[in-house]
């Protein structure tokens, strides 16, 4: 398993730092509770559409981006209260959204779990099916402990031809 | 959109009609609508599904607990779901139980 969030990261906040008009950047801090969900996809989906992604991969990131804020309200802070900054940008080749939280350090890869298709849905044990959905949806999908901090990244490819 | 969820029983089929978005938030409710439906007998459940507009896995996982409640001989149906929705319910591999059906 790699991670190359470091220089991803360090691209990203470069890009953020720079004048407006050359990438958006946003963020949002919200409690980590279940009505937050709300906000965190009316963030990514007005980031989404700024990019002008296509419906499918709006949807897919937005799907994405909900499912891995649903798991740090259940599984990360696991009802304590807690915080989620969510920020994301647009690079001229894909989107951006970054999740961090101060759970106790979690790696939501490590939940995931491909459906098992060969058992009978009602004895099917769904725990990881929304961190195997938000995988899947979207192009990349990192994760890292900085400064004790888990820091997700989800990225969505842009379509090349505008 | 808004999340709304209505039930009807007619002739023991159950019919559940979804609008909105079914996220974490809102799945509680398809929940309990899903176990009233168990809970009177259907002998089928069909879940309109046309202006459902996003599903997350909070809600695939109220089609499991419909699956744990009614038994192997209830016919599931989601009716009329959305290309992106009923990627996700084939994508969860919950179309070998639950019938995917155009409206």
């Amino acid at each position: 398993m790699t991670f190359d969030f470091e220089a991803a990261g360090a691209t990203k906040a470069a890009g953020v730092a720079q004048a407006p008009g050359c990438g958006r950047a946003n963020a949002l801090r919200v409690p980590a509770t279940i009505d937050s969900l709300e906000p965190v996809s009316d963030f990514v989906l007005g980031l989404g559409k700024q990019a002008r992604l296509p419906e499918s991969s709006l949807y897919r990131l937005r799907l994405a981006a909900d499912e891995l804020a649903t798991n740090i309200v259940l599984h990360g802070y696991r009802g304590e209260p807690g915080e989620i900054t969510v920020d994301g940008g647009i690079d001229p080749g894909d989107v951006w959204v970054r999740f961090q939280d101060d759970a106790p350090a979690f790696d939501p890869r490590q939940g995931m779990r491909a459906p098992a298709l060969d058992v009978p849905l009602a004895e099917r044990e769904i725990g990881g099916l929304g961190v195997f959905l938000a995988f899947t949806a979207v192009d990349t999908f990192e994760y890292e402990l900085v400064a004790g901090r888990n820091v997700s990244t989800l990225v969505m490819r842009r379509p090349t031809v505008q | 959109m808004a999340f709304d969820v209505r039930l009807r029983i007619n002739d023991k089929v159950a019919t559940i009609e979804l609008s909105g978005e079914l996220d974490a938030s809102t799945a509680g409710e398809f929940h309990d609508t899903v176990s009233q439906a168990a809970g009177a007998g259907a002998v089928e459940l069909v879940i309109r599904a046309e202006q459902l507009g996003y599903l997350s896995s909070a809600g695939l996982r109220s089609l499991v607990v419909a699956r744990q409640k009614m038994g192997d001989e209830v016919r599931i149906a989601v009716v009329g779901a959305s290309e992106p929705v009923a990627r996700t319910i084939r994508l969860a591999g919950f179309d070998h139980s639950i019938d995917l059906v155009d409206a």
